[in-house]
């Protein structure tokens, strides 16, 4: 039992108590920047943001080392609300901004944070080419099947038929599967996550900044504000489940059979090893002067 | 001694070995000590059909156009050498295969009927001779340089050299086409008379020895290498993928990387990455591929990042005349995409300035931090010619100014405003020196906001830098032919200006008042000196390669004033004798 908080202060006593343990033992606030995010209450993206800097602290990763770039939309506004080194790009084109930070710079930890309408539509051009180069950089794809802050237009990953305010009739075109598209691009490390398991996000995204290579994480994020009938909360608890035990992570088969499961699975897909794009590029200059 | 001042064109079908054989006449030319200068023209289409024509301007003194006749014309392809023939000069001496392997069946298909009567007319059986020495026909380029040698007493040692230096990499095929090409000296030592007066002796070596052949191409390409460049990613495209291909191979020696990507938006999107977070990085494309990377020039101004773009510019719009040179993109280069865009716009107009004005773009971008786009064209990129280059000056490799850490524990801006309208730099890397850069504007916090007073401030900052780099950094136009007032002043930009000051000097040297102006940056340029070049002539003309007279209308946007044009859609070069041409036309119009 805690004894009675001194009248007056209870909440003071209880915030300093809470900012401690983010500090010390959370590490929070070295990557918190003073600005707070702008996204709706409920919405799933905080749980992102909680999962990296628990991440980021638990892999000691200092916040000048990290760089984070994102395109435009909800999730654009990712790196305004971390303390490290921020590139918000142009719709679409995290990938590309980010492949060539990290060409250039190895030894930063480098995020690209992308939407569905960003990394799906506008930018998806730029995917199978991330993917086949494989850089060694997490890519964290924020779906929650609308357009956000463009309030409720339909994405490459809104149901067939669904009503929105672009399509009043039915979205006539069929969604992406971003998880199956990452597989057959060729990504050494595909996972999915969704934002009412924020711990095994956090998990997944531990394993992704581990690995060398192009780390995509199919993130999926009920719209709270513009969605009101299908990524909700209460359909993604019943429809998403574990990846079953004996999945095996190694087998790029049996991950393309799970990802087209009608089956919402969460979890790691897939994982393989290959040179990244700058062990090869930098391997040019020793080769060239041999010759 | 006679000064020598010629133009030797091939001209035949795509396949025929055309281009090849001008580059090795080129090369040899250097080797001898020639000034040269030489373009190739060319079809779209690797194989099957269209005409090749090379052209090499040779003269004892430095050249800086073509000069559009013909003294020497090599004909591997009679169909197509006739369309020549309204270029050749009255006394044109025209070398061609009298013994072709299709037989020209009407007299009117054989280039010997159809020469003035002051033209000599040599012939050689390239293709016969081509297969005697070497079993086939394909070496038939190689015959009629030798025809050619012997006739015009080249130096036949600097030929085989230059011969080694383009077939190094495949050594089995230089005693193959060593053997044609003797075959055509020998032909012609045997059995042809000479009739002409031109010569190519060269006696004594002259100072050129200390001059490189380069294309605008491989300029750039080394200007890139000699100011530290460390990413060049981008997309194959006419006229620029040789830029690319040279720096895959070279980059990497010098700790750099080439990124051949999937579109011209990843292009400068990689570069933008690379160079956010602190290397000097660049890319190159072609008017179409500009357009693509429109968005970015916009980011890479708001974001405040340094990258350097080349546009090699061909015929456009769209897809174009991929072949053909134009000099069509200085509006885009200037306005391409939304909101006040302000950014640094240089057109350099030969292959030394490729070389010193893409290190030096790479050292104003980093500076400033603000995007460059240099502006060449496709006769700029592919023309070979003699150059020294000019070395880089070591303080251009670093131009960043880093806070100290006792500056940045003190709390660090990003976005400050200053005076110079530079902010304050920081590198990922740098402890306290966090920042968050976006296509959105910010506040001097980092934060994106849209009010007025922040909006007109930061919009501000950004012509500011402008101004200060105007200041600090960028040359003043020059003035070239008669000095004090003039009846006529030229004004032209990039590769025209070559033929602009050729063509003023012969006018000049001829007694007419005629000055010329030689602008190298065109955005922000200085005023004072184009405003007194303008009150100094009576008459202003602005030669250029587009139809809508875009550098006339740029400089009519800051000084009230009437240009004479003279615009040519004509997918080639402008020659010096076109536009002396026009300088006596508008000259004897008097008003």
């Amino acid at each position: 039992m805690s004894p009675e908080p001194p009248i007056g202060k209870p909440e003071l006593f209880y915030e300093e108590e809470e900012i401690a343990h983010a500090r010390q033992v959370r590490g929070v606030l070295d990557y918190r920047s003073e600005r707070l995010p702008t996204w709706c209450p409920g919405c799933g993206y905080f749980g992102v943001e909680t999962a990296l800097f628990d991440t980021l602290h638990e892999l000691k990763i200092p916040a000048k080392d990290t760089v984070v770039v994102s395109g435009i939309g909800c999730v654009g506004r990712f790196p305004f609300f971390m303390k490290c080194y921020g590139i918000h790009a142009l719709h679409g084109r995290a990938l590309p901004v980010a492949t060539g930070a990290k060409l250039v710079r190895p030894e930063l930890t480098v995020f690209a944070m992308v939407g569905d309408g960003d990394g799906l539509g506008i930018g998806a051009g730029h995917f199978p080419h991330a993917a086949r180069r494989n850089p060694d950089l997490t890519c964290i794809l924020f779906d929650n099947n609308i357009y956000g802050l463009t309030k409720g237009q339909t994405s490459p990953t809104t149901p067939h038929l669904q009503v929105t305010n672009s399509h009043p009739y039915g979205n006539p075109d069929n969604p992406l599967n971003a998880v199956l598209m990452a597989l057959v691009y060729g990504a050494t490390f595909v996972a999915r996550g969704w934002a009412g398991r924020p711990k095994d996000l956090q998990l997944l995204i531990a394993e992704a900044v581990k690995h060398r290579g192009f780390s995509f994480i199919h993130f999926l994020s009920p719209c709270v504000t513009f969605d009101k009938v299908n990524l909700l909360y209460s359909n993604l608890e019943q429809q998403t489940q574990p990846l079953p035990k004996r999945h095996d992570y190694t087998n790029l088969e049996q991950a393309i059979a799970r990802a087209r499961d009608p089956e919402l699975f969460v979890g790691l897909f897939y994982r393989t090893e290959r040179p990244t794009y700058a062990d090869q590029m930098h391997s040019y200059g020793e080769r060239g002067e041999k010759s | 001694m006679r000064k020598i001042d010629l133009t030797v064109e091939i001209c035949g079908s795509a396949g025929d070995g055309t281009l090849a054989a001008g580059e090795i006449l080129t090369t040899t030319l250097a080797f001898q000590g020639f000034h040269v200068l030489s373009f190739d023209s060319y079809p779209a289409e690797i194989r099957g059909f269209g005409k090749c024509v090379a052209h090499v301007r040779v003269s004892d003194q430095p050249v800086h156009s073509l000069s559009g006749t013909v003294d020497i014309l090599i004909s591997l392809d009679d169909s197509y050498s006739i369309q020549q023939l309204p270029t050749l000069q009255p006394e044109a001496v025209v070398l061609f295969d009298n013994q072709p392997l299709a037989p020209v069946l009407e007299e009117d298909q054989c280039i010997a009927g159809h020469l003035g009567p002051g033209m000599i007319l040599y012939g050689a059986p390239f293709h016969e001779l081509s297969q005697q020495a070497t079993a086939s026909g394909r070496s038939r380029n190689l015959v009629a340089l030798g025809a050619f040698a012997a006739l015009f007493e080249m130096n036949l040692e600097k030929f085989l050299e230059s011969l080694r230096q383009k077939f190094k990499r495949k050594p089995r095929v230089v005693d193959e086409v060593a053997a044609a090409f003797n075959a055509g000296v020998d032909y012609v030592a045997g059995n042809v008379l000479k009739l002409d007066e031109f010569s190519f002796r060269r006696d004594q070596e002259s100072e050129t020895a200390a001059y490189e052949l380069l294309t605008g191409n491989e300029a750039a390409a080394r200007g890139a290498i000699d100011a530290g460049c460390k990413l060049y990613a981008g997309y194959p495209i006419t006229p620029t993928t040789k830029i690319m291909e040279i720096l895959s191979e070279e980059l990497p020696r010098h700790g750099g990387i080439v990124a051949q990507v999937e579109d011209e938006i990843s292009a400068i999107g990689m570069v933008s990455g690379a160079a956010a977070v602190g290397v000097r990085a660049m890319t190159g494309t072609s008017g179409p591929g500009l357009c693509l990377m429109t968005e970015f020039i916009g980011w890479d101004i708001m974001a405040e990042v340094p990258v350097v773009i080349i546009d090699s510019q061909r015929g456009g719009p769209a897809t174009g005349l991929p072949t053909k040179t134009e000099q069509s993109d200085l509006y885009m280069a200037l306005f391409a995409g939304n909101g006040d865009a302000p950014r640094i716009v240089v057109a350099p107009t030969n292959a030394g300035e490729c070389h010193y004005w893409v290190a030096e773009a790479l050292y104003l971008a980093e500076k400033f931090q603000v995007p460059v786009i240099i502006l060449m064209d496709l006769f700029l990129s592919n023309r070979n010619e003699n150059v020294i280059l000019k070395p880089v000056p070591q303080e251009k490799l670093r131009a960043n100014l880093f806070p100290t850490p006792e500056e940045l524990a003190k709390g660090y801006l990003r976005q400050a405003l200053s005076e110079r309208g530079v902010s304050p730099r920081t590198l990922p890397g740098t402890e306290n020196g966090y920042w968050v850069i976006s296509g959105l504007e910010q506040d001097i916090y980092g934060t994106p906001v849209y009010d007025a007073k922040n909006h007109t401030n930061m919009t501000e900052k950004r012509f500011t830098k402008l101004k200060t780099a105007l200041a600090e950094d960028i040359p003043p136009a020059t003035r070239f032919g008669c000095e004090g007032k003039a009846d006529l002043g030229v004004m032209s930009w990039g590769s025209t200006t070559g033929a602009a000051i050729e063509a003023v000097e012969r006018a000049a040297a001829e007694g007419r008042k005629v000055a010329g102006l030689k602008q190298l940056v065109l955005n922000p340029f200085h005023r004072e000196p184009v405003a007194r070049f303008l009150d100094d002539c009576k008459q202003v003309l602005v030669p250029e390669l587009n139809r809508g007279g875009q550098f006339a209308h740029w400089m009519g946007m800051h000084f009230s004033r009437e240009f004479l044009r003279m615009n040519q859609v004509t997918a080639r070069p402008i020659t010096h004798t076109e536009i002396y041409n026009e300088i006596r036309k508008v000259l004897e119009q008097k008003p």
